[in-house]
C-alpha cells in the first residue's frame, strides 16, 4: 500500500511542511560555498580532460593508455553526472553566473541538452515513476515493474538491458525521440524529423570530436587515440546506467497508476519521490562520481538544491521519513545493483499477480 | 567571442576558431579562467580593471579610480558601465556612471553609499586598492552634441552629477569657449559630491557658472527656485539633465513651463529602484523587453498571467521542479508562492509558473 493511503491528510500536510522546511534552510544558506564546490569539480573534470586526452595522444605503451582512458573517463563522469545533470537542473541558476545557467548549459553527451531538459527535468522529475507518463520507467525498453503489460519480446531484456548499459549515452540521447510512440504511429513523419534533428545534430558534434578531430590531430597515433576515447565513453555508459538504474529499480521502489497520483499535494508528490527512489551508500568520492545521484531521494525532493548538499540533509530526511513510518529505500552498491538485476529477469517474464486494468 | 583578443587573426580565422566543432579545443571560459588564475587582468573576453585608488568624495560617496585592461575600448564622457561583482558566490550588476574625462588610461566610477544595498555596501567596505573589478563595455547616448552648443546649462541631482562631471572636465580640456550654467542640488553641503570641485573649477574657468542648490538650507526645490536660480533668458541653450525621478519630473515641466527654449538631453538616475510592495493579489503591470508586451497581472502566477494575456512562455510543470519557465526579472518585487519570500532584487532569475507580481515588473520575456 502506498504512503498517501496510508497516512491521513493531516499527516501528509504535516509530512509536507517538515519537507519544506528543510529545503527552505537550504536554499536560505546557499552561497560562497557552493560555488567553491561546483567550480573546483569543474576544474578537476577540465584538468582531467586535458590530462586524458594528452596521454592518449603522446603517451606510448599500454600503461600511459590506461591511465589516459581513466583521466578521460573520470573527466566525462564528473562532467556529466557532478556538473551537467546538475547544472541543468537550475541548482545553480541562483548564482548569475552564466557558466552555471541551466537553460543554456550544453553537456560532453550525444544527448542534446534542450531534449534532455525536456525528458529529464520536466516529463521524469514531475511524473516520476507514473507508468505510462514518466518514460524513464524501462526506458520505453524494459519493463520493470508489474504494471507495465508483458510482451513477448520482454523475454530478451537480459540482453537488452545489457546493450542498453554499453550504449547508454545514445539511450538518453534517443529518449525524447519516443521511439515507443513512433512504432505504435502516434508520432507522424515531420514530429519524427522534428525530434532527431537536435539529436542528429549533438550526435554528429560529439562524433566529429571524439572519433575524428581528436585521432586526426594524433596524426600516426590516430588508432591509440580513437581506442581511447572508444574506450571512456564506454566506461562512462556503464557507470551512468548503473548508478540510474540503481536510483529507481531496485525491488521495493514503488511505481504508480496515473489514477493513483490524481489531485496530489506537493506532499502527496513528496512521498511519490521518496517511495518511487531509491539511495546508494558509499563516501564522498562515491557521492561525487555518481554526481550525488547515490542521494536519489533527496535529489527527487530537491532537483534543484546543488546536489553536494544531499548528504548534509539525508539524516533529517531519513529521521522524517521515519517519524511517518514511510520507507527510506538505501543500500550498498552492490546489494541495490544485484536486486535491479533480479528485477530485469524477473520482469522479463510475465506477472503472475493479476496485473491491474491499463488503458 | 574572443573578438577582440582574436582581432589581428582577420575574420576567417577567427571565425574558424569560435568554431562549434573544434570545442573544446577553442573553450574560451576555460582558457580565460586559466588566465584569470595567472593573473587576475588577464582575460580573452572580459574588462577587467584594477583599483588604483579611492577617493572619499563624501561621507557616502567614494570614487573608485581604475586602471583597465587592454579589452577596454574607451567612452564617451557621459556614458555608463554595468559593473558585475560576486558577493557571497552570486554575481551581481550595477550601472555606474563613469565620472573622470575620457582619453586616459584611467576610469573613474563614483558610487555614493545606498543604505541597504549590496552592491554599493560591498564596494564601499570591502573593495580596495589593487582588486580586480569586471565591468562591461560602456553604453549609453547620454554624451555631449556634437558641435558644441554656445550655450550649455547642466542640472544635476545626488549622483546624478556623476556623469554630468565627466562633460565637464571634458568641456575644460577641451577649452571650451561657450557659457556654461551648472546646477548641483542635493541636501546639504556635506552631500554634495565633487562639490569643492566644482567650485575651484568656477573660480578659475569663466565660462562655467555654478550654482548650489542646498534643501535642507534652501527649502525644497520647486518651479519658483529654478526660476529664480536658474538665467531668465535661456534662448539657444542645451540643457543636460541627470538625477532621481522627482528632480528629472521638475526640470522637465519647468522647462516645458518655459517654452522648451532647446533640446533637453536626458537619464533617469536609477539608484535603488522602490517599487512600493503591492498587497498580495493586487493588480500590477508587467512589461515584457523581448516580446515588446504588456500586461497586467493579479495574484496568479505570472505564467498563467502571461498565458491568459496571449504569450506563450516555454515552460514544463507548472509545479516548480523542471525550470523550463525561468525567465530574467529585470525590475520589480515578485513573491514566491511555494515559500512566500518577496524579492525586489534587480536582474535575478525567477520562475514564472511559482512567481507572482508585487509590483509593477520588467521581465525578460
Amino acid at each position: 500500500m502506498t504512503p498517501r493511503k496510508q497516512l491521513s491528510r493531516e499527516q501528509v500536510a504535516a509530512f509536507q511542511a517538515e519537507i519544506d522546511a528543510v529545503r527552505n534552510e537550504v536554499k536560505a544558506d546557499l552561497g560562497e560555498r557552493d560555488v567553491a564546490h561546483i567550480r573546483r569539480v569543474i576544474r578537476i573534470a577540465r584538468g582531467s580532460a586535458v590530462a586524458g586526452r594528452s596521454l592518449l595522444m603522446f603517451g606510448f605503451g599500454p600503461a600511459s593508455w590506461l591511465l589516459g582512458v581513466t583521466a578521460l573517463a573520470n573527466a566525462k563522469i564528473l562532467e556529466n553526472m557532478e556538473i551537467g545533470h546538475n547544472v541543468m537542473h537550475g541548482q545553480y541558476d541562483w548564482t548569475n553566473d552564466p557558466a552555471l545557467a541551466s537553460q543554456t548549459y550544453e553537456w560532453d553527451n550525444v544527448c542534446d541538452a534542450e531534449q534532455w531538459r525536456h525528458s529529464h527535468n520536466f516529463m521524469h522529475h514531475s511524473y516520476t515513476n507514473i507508468v505510462g507518463k514518466d518514460r524513464d520507467v524501462g526506458y520505453g525498453i524494459l519493463r520493470m515493474s508489474d504494471k507495465q503489460p508483458w510482451n513477448p519480446y520482454h523475454l530478451f531484456q537480459p540482453v537488452s538491458n545489457l546493450l542498453l548499459a554499453l550504449l547508454f549515452e545514445w539511450g538518453v540521447g534517443l529518449h525524447d525521440v519516443e521511439f515507443e510512440r513512433v512504432f505504435a504511429g502516434k508520432v507522424s513523419r515531420e514530429q519524427f524529423a522534428e525530434r532527431m534533428r537536435p539529436f542528429l545534430r549533438k550526435a554528429r558534434k560529439q562524433m566529429v570530436k571524439d572519433y575524428l578531430l581528436f585521432p586526426a590531430l594524433a596524426l600516426w597515433n590516430w588508432p591509440r587515440v580513437l581506442a581511447g576515447n572508444v574506450a571512456a565513453n564506454l566506461i562512462r555508459n556503464v557507470w551512468a546506467y548503473a548508478i540510474i538504474f540503481c536510483g529507481h529499480f531496485p525491488e521495493g521502489a514503488e511505481t504508480f497508476t496515473e489514477e493513483e497520483t490524481r489531485d496530489e499535494t506537493r506532499g502527496d508528490w513528496y512521498l511519490r519521490q521518496i517511495t518511487g527512489s531509491a539511495n546508494l551508500e558509499g563516501g564522498p568520492l562515491f557521492h561525487i562520481m555518481s554526481g550525488h545521484l547515490s542521494h536519489q531521494i533527496e535529489h527527487h525532493l530537491f532537483p534543484d538544491l546543488p546536489a553536494h548538499r544531499y548528504a548534509e540533509v539525508a539524516p533529517r530526511v531519513r529521521a522524517i521519513c521515519e517519524k511517518y513510518g514511510v520507507r527510506y529505500n538505501t543500500g550498498g552498491f552492490w546489494k541495490q545493483y544485484f536486486s535491479v538485476m533480479r528485477s530485469v529477469f524477473r520482469h522479463a517474464l510475465p506477472s503472475r499477480a493479476p496485473q491491474p486494468a491499463l488503458a | 567571442m574572443t573578438q577582440a583578443a582574436l582581432y589581428p587573426l582577420g575574420r576567417a580565422a577567427r571565425r574558424a576558431l569560435a568554431a562549434s566543432w573544434l570545442h573544446p579545443l577553442n573553450d574560451t571560459p576555460a582558457v580565460d579562467e586559466l588566465l584569470g588564475a595567472i593573473n587576475p587582468m588577464w582575460s580573452l573576453n572580459d574588462i577587467r580593471a584594477r583599483v588604483v585608488e579611492v577617493i572619499l568624495e563624501t561621507h557616502d560617496t567614494r570614487t573608485f579610480v581604475l586602471a583597465p585592461n587592454r579589452r577596454w575600448p574607451g567612452f564617451q564622457a557621459g556614458q555608463h558601465v554595468a559593473l558585475e561583482v560576486e558577493i557571497d558566490g552570486v554575481r551581481h550588476h550595477r550601472t555606474y556612471s563613469l565620472s573622470a574625462a575620457p582619453g586616459g588610461r584611467r576610469l573613474a566610477l563614483t558610487v555614493k553609499h545606498q543604505p541597504g544595498g549590496r552592491v554599493s555596501s560591498w564596494l564601499h567596505q570591502r573593495v580596495r586598492i589593487g582588486d580586480v573589478l569586471k565591468l562591461s563595455a560602456p553604453a549609453g547616448d547620454f554624451v555631449l552634441p556634437e558641435p558644441l552648443p554656445s550655450r550649455l546649462l547642466m542640472l544635476g541631482a545626488g549622483s546624478g552629477v556623476t556623469p554630468l562631471m565627466s562633460m565637464l572636465r571634458t568641456l575644460r580640456a577641451r577649452n571650451y569657449g561657450g557659457e556654461i550654467v551648472f546646477l548641483h542640488s542635493c541636501r546639504q553641503p556635506a552631500d554634495a559630491i565633487f562639490g569643492s570641485e566644482l567650485k575651484a573649477l568656477a573660480a578659475a574657468w569663466p565660462a562655467l557658472r555654478l550654482v548650489m542648490h542646498y534643501s535642507q538650507e534652501q527649502g525644497r526645490l520647486d518651479r519658483t527656485a529654478l526660476q529664480r536660480l536658474l538665467p531668465a533668458d535661456l534662448s539657444g541653450c542645451h540643457g543636460l539633465l541627470c538625477g532621481p525621478h522627482g528632480f528629472m519630473d521638475l526640470v522637465n515641466a519647468w522647462w516645458h513651463e518655459r517654452g522648451a527654449p532647446g533640446a533637453l538631453q536626458q537619464e533617469s538616475f536609477s539608484g535603488p529602484v522602490l517599487h512600493a510592495v503591492a498587497p498580495a493579489g493586487a493588480s500590477s503591470e508587467v512589461r515584457c523587453v523581448r516580446s515588446e508586451r504588456v500586461f497586467t497581472a493579479a495574484g496568479q502566477p505570472l505564467l498563467v498571467e502571461a498565458e491568459s494575456a496571449g504569450l506563450r512562455p516555454k515552460h514544463g510543470c507548472r509545479i516548480g521542479i523542471c525550470h523550463s519557465c525561468q525567465c530574467r526579472k529585470l525590475s520589480g518585487t515578485v513573491e514566491n508562492l511555494l515559500t512566500g519570500a518577496v524579492s525586489s532584487a534587480p536582474d535575478e532569475t525567477i520562475q514564472l509558473c511559482i512567481s507572482a507580481a508585487r509590483s509593477d515588473l520588467t521581465l525578460d520575456l
